[in-house]
């Protein structure tokens, strides 16, 4: 039983089935919409589906437990395969054919085969003093008139595999430290004001920094056609009253505080504490000023003092508005100024019959006319903490050095044999390698020539 | 029409000219075709050089000095490119002319949808915030070295597949000038493998990227999630020819079905909601 479950976990049937599964599910990951798409598109599904996803958790995929268990099971039969197979591996390392086998150098072709008019023993000198200068774990053994060699080159190569398995439960124990113990947050942070509060990411949790953020200025670079050029958010990051960091952040560029990294993800508006307003008596043109959200100005005419109560970005869905107190000796009043008030009087013509608090004129004889209100910018900051991350890089370098020892090299075997008789002496070399057939030759050729001019 | 998306789309017709040469060459066997194949082919391959770096010169007198890999019309161009460069490699090096009537073809169609497409906007644009990184150069061109190497490997599948037919009992005179299926089942490996090599580079340097822009290596984007599949398929590919020793028929049919999966990743995407918006 034992066997059985070991056999399962370490065949490939299982490893193709799990790629399959995976490459399947992941695929539906990208169909079906994720949750944090915010949820629009999946309102257009019927809800009975909707029930039978959600249960699946397929809408939120990848996070969820079966995706998990598969990821899980990936990682197990990667490491009983490895282990399994390793032992095989490691004698492949190890073992040192026998030197005086006779079959490699049956068949063998014409110019793997030297003769010279030189004495044997100077032959044998010349050869062996070459192969340890080529070849790894150069082995002799002498016989009554032959003399053979063996030597070899990249053995090490049988490891590439397991260095790429390595490498990807590296990975994978990169991701999971960082989903534990990390965490992804966001804030939307105005100008001006600051913050130790963020919300984490999926789970609209609030975390506390112990450190508090300030979006001293946001701005926006544009090219001269109009697309963005520059998103970017002026920061200072404050610990009890100091400033501990204080720069620019902008989109490629995070910027890292106590271990947190921050992103420039979105930005965004909203009223600021400013408007631009005119005021005018009949048909004159009026005095425009920008005037600040509760301070009083004064109308000296009608001792009037005019105080800008509220400002809105979008009042009632009639686009921006401002709400004027007005504390005078005759009256106290107090009205909305619209700024598309020619246009919403337009939809309603008797608008200040109905609602005279509407009406920008309700302070006769002068005439509020609001130009604009100002916007303040917001900055979008996303938050990370990930601890897994140096350990996932690790994991990528070394992926590709498996690669490159798996795809690459091979171990190759090389067999000499010194015969001949008295006055006259042959060379005879026989290869064999695991891959790379080409590689093989090309090395082969090396070592003919190199033996030719040796004697 | 700026000067070097004349030159791109006139490379367009050359490299038309060089596969209906190849072709010529396979189907009458005639050799008098092989050269003019490959001569069309690297005159294409070099005055698209030259236009690429053009347009780089270009951008940069516009003051927008980037990388001509920045829209789906460079990255069009660039794959064109990347599958000529590729693949007169290969010619040169085993010294055969006979794969080139299945690999062109895709550079051609790759230049044709670039330069002919309503939907594809040959100007140079200035590059978003999100794209102003030094990793884009590097992360394209490994992205589009592997989906290179994954056509070639596609091509010598096609290649293969109808090469079986000779041993259906089909007879035609083209079947015979097809190398041996052995030698395209080994070069369609050598393929895959050069492939998935720039496919994990590619990856890697994504994620690198989406690390210092997105503020997470993996966030489980579409066009990430296609890379991983991708990855997937040739990596099942690889083991069962490693574990199991398969070849031949079946390594030819993944060898196709990676390809459809590069294609996803590559256009299917854009279909799809995500990050990935700019190609």
């Amino acid at each position: 039983m034992k066997k059985a479950v070991l056999s399962f976990l370490s065949s490939l049937k299982l490893t193709i089935g799990l790629f399959i599964i995976i490459a399947v599910a992941s695929l539906l990951g990208t169909v079906i919409p994720q949750q944090y798409d915010g949820g629009e598109s999946i309102r257009h599904l019927n809800p009975a589906l909707v029930k039978v996803f959600e249960s699946l958790q397929l809408f939120d995929m990848y996070h969820s437990i079966w995706f998990i268990i598969l990821m899980g099971l990936l990682s197990l039969n990667l490491t009983v395969c490895s282990l399994n197979r390793f032992p095989t591996s490691w004698k492949l390392f190890r073992k040192i054919p026998s030197l005086d086998r006779s079959k490699p150098f049956e068949n063998l072709s014409p110019d793997r085969i030297l003769a010279t008019e030189k004495e044997r023993n100077e032959v044998i000198f010349g050869v062996e003093r070459l192969l340890l200068k080529r070849y790894k774990r150069v082995r002799r053994k002498d016989t009554a008139n032959t003399t053979f060699f063996y030597g070899q080159k990249g053995a090490y190569s049988h490891f590439g595999v397991y260095v790429i398995h390595a490498s990807i439960l590296i990975v994978i124990a990169g991701a999971i430290i960082g989903s534990l113990l990390g965490f992804e947050a966001f804030v939307n942070l105005p100008e001006g004001e600051s913050t130790n509060t963020v919300h984490l990411g999926r789970q609209k949790v609030i975390k506390n920094l112990d450190f508090a953020v300030r979006c001293d200025k946001f701005s926006i670079a544009y090219y001269d056609n109009g697309m963005p050029k520059e998103y970017r958010s002026d920061l200072s990051f404050l610990k009890d009253g100091d400033v501990i960091y204080q720069g620019p952040l902008l989109v490629n560029h995070p910027v890292t505080v106590n271990g947190i990294r921050f992103y420039q993800a979105s930005y965004g508006s909203t009223p600021g504490d400013q408007a631009l307003i005119t005021i005018k008596k009949g048909n004159e043109a009026g005095t425009t000023i920008t005037a600040r959200l509760k301070d009083s100005l004064h109308l000296k005419e009608k001792d009037a003092t005019v105080k800008i109560l509220r400002i809105e970005e979008n009042l009632m869905s009639m686009g921006p508005a401002v709400l004027i107190s007005i504390q005078s000796p005759e009256r106290n009043m107090r009205f909305w100024v619209f700024k598309d008030i020619e246009r919403i009087k337009q939809g309603i013509p008797d608008l200040f019959k109905k609602v005279p608090r509407f009406n920008p004129g309700l302070f006769e004889p002068y005439y509020f006319k609001l130009n604009e209100i100002e916007k303040k910018y917001y900055t979008g900051l996303q938050l990370s903490h990930d601890p897994g991350v140096s350990i996932v890089a690790s994991g990528s370098f070394l992926i590709i050095i498996g690669f490159l020892i798996t795809f690459f090299s091979s171990h190759k075997r090389f067999w000499v044999r010194v015969d001949g008789e008295e006055g006259k002496s042959r060379i005879s070399v026989a290869a064999s390698s695991t891959r790379d057939p080409v590689g093989l030759k090309r090395e082969t050729e090396n070592l003919m020539r190199h033996l030719k001019s040796t004697i | 029409m700026i000067i070097n998306t004349t030159i791109l789309s006139w490379v367009t017709f050359v490299y038309f000219a060089s596969a209906i040469f190849y072709i010529f060459r396979m189907v009458t066997g005639k050799e008098f075709w092989g050269p003019l194949a490959s001569f069309s082919a690297l005159v294409g391959l070099i005055a698209q050089t030259g236009a690429l770096i053009l347009r780089w010169v270009e951008s940069y007198k516009m003051g927008i000095g980037h990388a001509p890999l920045s829209n789906l019309y460079e990255s069009l161009i660039f794959f064109a490119w990347t599958i000529v460069l590729l693949y007169l490699i290969m010619e040169w090096r085993i010294k055969t002319r006979n794969l080139g009537a299945f690999v062109i073809p895709f550079a051609f169609l790759s230049m044709a949808y670039a330069s002919f497409s309503p939907h594809v906007s040959s100007r140079i644009q200035p590059l978003i915030p999100a794209l102003q990184s030094n990793w884009l150069i590097s992360h394209v061109i490994t992205c589009f070295f592997g989906y290179a190497a994954f056509t070639i490997a596609c091509g010598l599948g096609l290649m293969y597949l109808l090469k079986g037919l000779e041993k259906g009992g089909v007879s035609r005179p083209f079947l015979r000038f097809l190398p041996g299926r052995k030698t395209l089942d080994e070069l369609s490996y050598h393929s895959v493998v050069i492939g998935f090599i720039f496919l994990t580079l590619g990856i890697i340097t994504g994620s690198v990227w989406a690390y210092s822009a997105w503020g997470s290596y993996w966030s489980w984007d579409p066009k990430e999630t296609w890379s991983l599949i991708t990855w997937l398929v040739y990596a099942a590919m690889l083991h069962s020819r490693f574990v199991r020793g398969w070849r031949g028929k079946r390594m030819a049919v993944m060898s196709i079905i990676g390809f459809v999966s590069v294609l996803f990743t590559y256009f299917g995407v854009n279909y799809l909601p995500g990050l990935h918006s700019y190609f």
